[in-house]
């Protein structure tokens, strides 16, 4: 194939090498006329030489190329048998695998022609049954034309039929017509009939009228008869008026008489308005004279007064120029007075001061008197005492006496015995005796000097005591004088005593308060006690946790909480209600008492939604009735089968399932 | 009862009290009308017709309190029982029924029984109960919706039981008292009467 292809082009290359050849003869030709013939000779040959060298070149180059060629042929014929090779493999294959499918599409083919003979079979019954409904629909089809024919039939007999109603309509308007005349009739009848009763009424009416009017005429009889009664009397009356207008020709002298009095009497009032006036004047003067002269009787007895006074007066100076006191005025005496009862009150202060001092007094005087008595037993024992003492003394004297003389004896005795004897044996003795005696005599002398001046004392102080006692007794003196001015002030006493009485029936006063007071206390206490007050040191007081109060009061709370939420519900409510709408969300959760508002509405809209349900039906009714007059009409059905989307089905098609579809583009 | 029909003892004259205070208690709550009286029915008692509550709730409450009482009055350490009567509107304390009792607390040692008969007891405490309804001709009239507690006035040392726990008085402000009669048992003497607020009709 590809040596072909080469074959054509060495052809063309010789065919274009031959017209190349050919052309330059003309050319040259015309190049040759400027040119010289031997030159185009030489150059021709040359020309050709060269060119034959070329074909040469070009032929061996040409051979060169078919040679490669050739191999190369041979190499791609070598690589074409390969391909060869491969591909009757691979169509080997391809073969292996076409046959199992051929298998399988034979197996398919079997199952298919099965299957075809069973839709044959089912395609075969089913032309039956076509075949039986066409019979069944050819017998319906004439059973519709005999329906047609009866409906022609009825439709005739429709005609007919609303004829003879037009007929009947005639027939009833001209009954009508006739019942309207005779009802103008009736009418007119029943006018009349009111007229006459009218007629009747008014006849009644008149003859009432005319009954009353007989009953006036009586009565009018009767008035007549009085009337004529009463003119008898006027009659009367005129001859008394007569003789009355007599009078009355003399009423204007009589007017002016009476013009006159009036006036008098206006005067008469005056004058006496001016004498009741003066009247009262003179009262009023009266009145004053009798105040003048009382005043003047006042003035007597004042001036006796005042001359008392100044004889009083008088007296008072003269007090004063007596009493040398400086009264002049009564202020001075209440001066005075009020000096006096100050000093008084001083000397009541005193006479208290000392009064209080007399009973201090008193009391010293008591006690001195005590005193004095006990000084006098005092005195009384040391008088005895002294008695005794003295005694003692005498009789101590007596002994110092007996002693001296019993020494003096004994010293005589002694110096008898030293005279005498004047041995040394009983001298020392002697003298110890003497001694002795010497010793008790001067122990007697120191007792006795000692004796003494107790005696002494003693008389001293009996001194003092009668000292004491004698100015005891001047005391008692004083104080029994004073005792006596205390008898003076016994009224003291008195007052004191009835002080004293006072204070106790204050005291008195003072116990019966606090005894009511007590008992108000008491009475208090047993209120409190009434009132359950307790004490609480002594007393607790204890409930029931879950008492019947506390439980009441829980519920009371609860229930004020689930009335107050309601509350506040409402009152949201109400305000949504205020703000309109949104009100739906929340009517699930009230059960408002339906109020007649409500009601009214709730009837409103099942009257609507009847009315709506009733012209959904007249409507189904009217479209029914609209289609099947369309479907009867025109043959055609149109249906909606889903949105956008019409079924166009005629009478006219050869089976009832045969319809066009249509469908409403987007635009 | 006391077993004998002579004398009384101390647990006797505890259940008498008792009982007393429970017919009591009745009588006040339908005499001044706390509880409809439909919900009251007619017993005979001390030898006349008594009104006892049919309210299981309220009969609960009363069988309860009355018990726990009555263990109190045999050990002596009540003092005083108050029917408080409370208006709910405005909490305001309207009655207070006052029972003052005085225990004989020797009786509590000497064991031996009284010389009082029942018949005598109840005929003292028959005439406190008509005098509790015949109180219903002065009272003012309670107008407002009204509830009731039970105060009891016990010793200081005693152990408050579960369930009961400590009040106030519950006194009224500007009361009128009146007294009533008492009864005793000679073991406990129960004085009643009845403060009620004063009304400005009044």
């Amino acid at each position: 194939m590809d040596g072909l292809d080469d074959d054509t082009t060495v052809f063309t290359t010789l065919k274009s090498f031959k017209s190349f050849i050919s052309q330059p003869d003309t050319s040259q030709h015309l190049a040759e006329t400027s040119m010289t013939k031997s030159d185009l000779q030489r150059q021709y040959i040359h020309r050709i030489e060269l060119e034959d060298a070329a074909a040469k070149i070009h032929s061996q180059t040409h051979l060169l190329q078919m040679a490669q060629e050739k191999k190369q042929m041979e190499l791609s014929h070598k690589r074409a048998r390969i391909e060869l090779e491969k591909a009757a493999h691979s169509s080997a294959r391809d073969f292996e695998r076409e046959v199992d499918r051929n298998q399988d599409l034979l197996t398919r083919i079997k199952k298919l022609e099965e299957r075809e003979a069973e839709t044959a079979q089912v395609l075969n019954e089913q032309t039956e049954m076509n075949k039986a409904l066409r019979k069944t629909m050819e017998g319906q089809n004439k059973k519709l034309e005999e329906k047609d024919s009866k409906i022609s039939n009825t439709n005739e007999a429709i005609c007919t039929l609303r004829d003879e109603i037009r007929e009947l309509n005639h027939k009833i308007k001209n009954q009508e017509i006739q019942l309207a005349t005779q009802a103008t009739e009736n009418e007119s009848l029943q006018e009349q009939v009111e007229y006459q009763r009218r007629k009747y009424q008014e006849a009644n009416q008149k003859y009432q009228s005319l009954q009353s009017s007989e009953c006036l005429n009586s009565e009018n009889e009767l008035k007549i008869k009085e009337l004529e009664r009463r003119l008898a009397l006027q009659e009367q009356d005129s001859v008394i008026v007569r003789n009355m207008r007599t009078e009355l020709a003399r009423v204007p002298e009589m007017e002016r008489e009476l013009k006159r009095l009036r006036e008098e009497n206006s005067y008469l009032r005056e004058t006496k308005e001016n004498s009741s006036l003066l009247k009262e004047e003179s009262e009023g003067l009266r009145r004053k004279l009798e105040r003048l002269e009382k005043i003047k009787e006042d003035m007597v007895n004042l001036e006796l007064e005042k001359e008392k006074l100044a004889m009083k007066l008088q007296a008072w100076e003269n007090l004063s120029q007596s009493t040398g006191l400086n009264i002049r005025k009564p202020e001075d005496l209440s001066r005075e007075i009020i000096q006096i009862q100050q000093r008084e009150i001083g000397l009541k202060q005193q006479n208290y001061s000392v009064t209080s001092s007399a009973r201090a007094l008193e009391k010293a005087r008591t006690e001195l008197q005590n005193e004095l008595v006990q000084l006098r037993t005092k005195v009384l024992e040391e008088q005895k005492k002294r008695e005794q003492q003295d005694a003692l003394v005498r009789r101590l004297q007596k002994r110092v006496l007996l002693l001296t003389k019993e020494r003096d004896g004994m010293r005589a005795i002694l110096e008898s015995y030293d005279t005498e004897l004047a041995a040394s044996e009983y001298s020392p003795q002697l003298t110890r005796r003497v001694r002795e005696a010497e010793d008790m005599v001067q122990k007697t002398q120191a007792h006795n000097s000692e004796m003494e001046v107790q005696l002494s004392k003693a008389q001293e102080e009996a001194g003092s005591y009668k000292l004491q006692a004698q100015t005891a007794e001047m005391e008692l003196d004083i104080l029994k004088k004073q005792a006596t001015n205390a008898d003076n002030s016994a009224f003291v006493v008195g007052e004191e005593v009835s002080s004293l009485r006072q204070k106790i029936e204050e005291l008195e006063a003072e116990r019966g308060r606090l005894e009511e007071q007590n008992n108000v206390l008491e009475m208090r206490l047993e209120r409190h006690n009434l009132q359950g007050d307790y004490d609480p040191l002594k007393t607790k007081v204890i409930h029931f946790r879950m008492n019947p109060t506390s439980l009441a009061k829980q519920e009371r709370q609860d229930e004020v909480e689930k009335l107050r939420e309601e509350c506040r519900q409402l009152r949201e409510h109400v305000r949504s209600l205020q703000a309109g709408g949104a009100v739906a969300a929340e009517e699930g959760t009230f059960n408002l008492p339906p109020s007649q508002e409500v009601l009214d509405l709730r009837r409103q809209m099942e009257s609507a939604e009847l009315k709506n349900q009733r012209l959904k039906e007249v409507f189904q009714k009217k479209i029914q009735e609209f289609r099947t007059v369309c479907y009867v009409l025109t043959g055609y059905q149109i249906d909606i089968t889903t949105e956008n989307q019409y079924r166009l089905t005629s009478v006219y098609a050869e089976h009832m399932e045969d319809s066009l579809l249509f469908k409403v583009g987007a635009v | 009862m006391s077993s004998t029909l002579k004398g009384i003892t101390l647990k006797g004259s505890a259940e008498l009290v008792a009982e007393f205070f429970s017919f009591g208690i009745n009588s006040i709550l339908y005499q001044r009308g706390i509880y409809p009286p439909e919900t009251f029915t007619r017993v005979t008692q001390y030898d006349m017709s008594l009104y006892l509550t049919t309210d299981a709730k309220l009969k609960n409450y009363l069988t309860n309190v009355v018990s726990q009482l009555k263990e109190w009055l045999f050990d002596c350490t009540v003092q005083k029982l108050v029917v408080v009567i409370t208006c709910l509107e405005t909490n305001e304390v309207l009655e207070r029924w006052q029972f003052d009792i005085e225990c004989d607390k020797t009786a509590k040692q000497s064991s031996g029984p009284r010389e009082k008969s029942i018949k005598a007891i109840q005929e003292e405490i028959r005439s406190v109960i008509r005098q509790i309804t015949a109180t219903v001709t002065f009272l003012p009239l309670l107008e407002t919706a009204c509830a009731f507690d039970l105060l009891i006035y016990t010793d200081k040392d005693l152990q408050v039981p579960e369930k009961w726990e400590e009040s106030g008085p519950q006194m009224i402000a500007d009361s009128e008292e009146v007294r009533l009669r008492s009864f005793t048992t000679t073991i406990h003497k129960v004085n009643s009467m009845v403060a009620y607020k004063r009304t400005d009709s009044m």
